[in-house]
């Protein structure tokens, strides 16, 4: 007894923090987004995509911001744009419409994804985050699907900027353009729902306007060189 | 004479009930040294985990409901801090948890409406409330709908609900602390016995992310609210998240990974060992554990500092039990 008293003493002198805790392992930030999973897939995704980026200076510096991104059948662009902005921005986007399930849900949580729901999206801009919220997908890479106003009205309530993102890619091509716009004015004369209504109707006429100003992509451009 | 609303010449009476867990006598401890607060008094059915010097101590158990609600109405406090929460399997298995949480609930709350000088109430809850449905939010906020999916996140809305209630018939003040998983070295919790078991599973397929808070920063919270008289719920969670293979990996532990139906057969070994993951575990091993916690900052001023990992590096941090082969020897 007495011994056992003896070493739990000396044990107990010890600190009561590792020294040498092993700080440079990784975590996730508070949304569950791994860096160290994006650094491993980024090189993976970018041979995926060749992504022209413009306008990465129209990103509010501080802050949350909505970015707005059009969406073609089996293109992934909102996950595309995000890695892409985030990789030569400051700033760390997170792209709205991970599913919730394993493990495909679970690998777009790491890289940045969260649900595409009001209050998640309200939630993170409250953060000073910046979200990417996509139109719905439209099978025509030319073609801006709606956009839905309910996940717009986080921004407009927290009277936040609403970018909006054109981008053109395509299903089997590597070849991909992305454009972040200017920040779509609020009009401010609505008191109810209808001005998220019409800021995302206004958004839908921004992206189309700049998706025409845009060229092709191209086809299949997987042959060395491009 | 203590009134209503007023203070009385020796400070604010203060009763904590689970005084005898770790947060409940670090709580108490830190009531001692508030200079608004005069007499305090616990109850709970075990003593408390470290020395209060002036807090008066009744051991009672949490059924012996007229016990209870003597000793309570005889103090007439003026504040009540309910920390008589039993989390299933940190101390008791799951339908004894359920059962003495209700039982103390009942008795507490109850008699705390019979308190003529009783101001203010803070309850400990938990984000288990919330829920972890599938689709349901990633970080919740002190908004999101309450929809618990546990056993114990069913026990903590059933605990808010009579607290709410008794409130409202009564006109108190009732702060509702929705605390992460509570670790630390001294602490009873099935989530930190179970990270600290040799080779722990987790979830190869989603790996979800969780967070915590530690016993002091919790204890600080539950403070301030009954300080600034708070109404309503608060989150109380580290900054940061981490999952449960990154915290294995800065425990040096042996990661299991599981896919899915031999989770059944991990329970049962997980139990034989002395850390069974009960329900609201599982879900953090599968669906992860995350929430807001911008508006305690917002409202109280106080915010845990110290961040999930930390947090993990200290639960590993506090030594094993260490076995001797020859008692004897060693002395010599």
């Amino acid at each position: 007894m007495v011994a056992s008293v003896v070493r739990i003493s000396a044990a107990a002198e010890r600190p009561a923090i590792d020294p040498h805790p092993p700080r440079q392992l990784p975590v996730v930030d508070e949304w569950g987004r791994d860096q160290a999973t994006v650094n491993v897939l980024a090189p993976i995704a970018r041979l995926r995509w060749n992504v022209d980026l413009a306008g990465v200076g129209n990103l509010p510096a501080a802050g949350g911001a909505l970015l707005v991104i059009n969406d073609r059948q089996w293109s992934w662009n909102p996950l595309m744009a995000a890695m892409a902005i985030s990789h030569h921005s400051e700033r760390t986007v997170r792209f709205a419409g991970r599913s919730d399930r394993a493990p495909g849900g679970a690998l777009l949580r790491r890289l940045g994804g969260i649900l595409a729901r009001a209050d998640e999206v309200d939630t993170a801009l409250g953060e000073g985050e910046i979200v990417m919220i996509a139109a719905a997908s439209e099978r025509s890479p030319r073609n801006v699907g709606t956009v839905d106003h309910r996940l717009v009205a986080p921004a407009v309530l927290r009277s936040l900027p609403v970018i909006p993102v054109a981008a053109v890619s395509s299903p089997f091509g590597r070849r991909s353009r992305v454009k972040v716009g200017t920040p779509i004015a609020h009009r401010g004369q609505r008191r109810g729902p209808l001005s998220e209504v019409e800021l995302a109707d206004a958004a839908q006429t921004h992206i189309q306007q700049m998706l025409e100003q845009m060229g092709s992509t191209g086809g299949f451009d997987w042959l060395i060189g491009n | 004479m203590a009134t209503r609303t007023g203070t009385t010449e020796g400070g604010k009476r203060v009763l904590v009930a689970g005084i005898g867990g770790e947060l409940g006598s670090l709580t108490a401890s830190l009531f001692e040294n508030e200079p608004w607060v005069g007499p305090v008094m616990g109850i709970d059915v075990d003593p408390p985990r470290r020395r209060l010097r002036r807090a008066e101590v009744h051991l009672i158990d949490p059924t012996d409901r007229d016990r209870i609600v003597d000793e309570v109405t005889r103090f007439n406090p003026h504040v009540m801090i309910h920390l008589a929460v039993w989390e299933p399997d940190a101390r008791a298995g799951t339908a004894v948890a359920t059962r003495f949480t209700h039982s103390a609930t009942t008795a507490i709350l109850g008699a705390a409406a019979e308190c003529p000088a009783m101001e203010t109430v803070v309850v400990r809850s938990g984000i288990e409330i919330y829920g972890r449905r599938s689709g349901s939010p990633t970080r919740p906020d002190e908004s999101t709908r309450l929809d618990p999916t546990s056993e114990y996140g069913r026990t903590l809305f059933d605990l808010e609900q009579t607290a709410t209630s008794v409130g409202e018939r009564v006109g108190l003040s009732v702060a509702r602390l929705r605390l992460a998983s509570v670790v630390g070295p001294h602490v009873p919790s099935p989530l930190g016995r179970l990270l600290r078991q040799p080779a722990v599973p987790f979830s190869a397929l989603s790996d979800s992310p969780f967070t915590l808070v530690e016993d002091a920063h919790a204890a600080r919270a539950f403070v301030a609210a009954a300080r600034a008289q708070y109404a309503g719920a608060l989150n109380v969670v580290s900054p940061g998240a981490i999952t449960v293979y990154q915290a294995l990996r800065r425990g040096r532990r042996l990661p299991l990974p599981l896919l899915g139906p031999e989770w059944f057969i991990a329970r049962q070994i997980s139990h034989l060992f002395g850390a069974p993951i009960p329900d609201h575990v599982m879900e953090v091993m599968h669906r992860g554990r995350l929430a807001n916690g911008q508006r305690l900052q917002q409202e109280l001023g106080v915010a845990p500092t110290i961040s999930a990992a930390e947090v993990i590096d200290r639960l590993y941090a506090w030594p094993s039990v260490i076995h001797l082969k020859n008692p004897i020897q060693a002395v010599a």
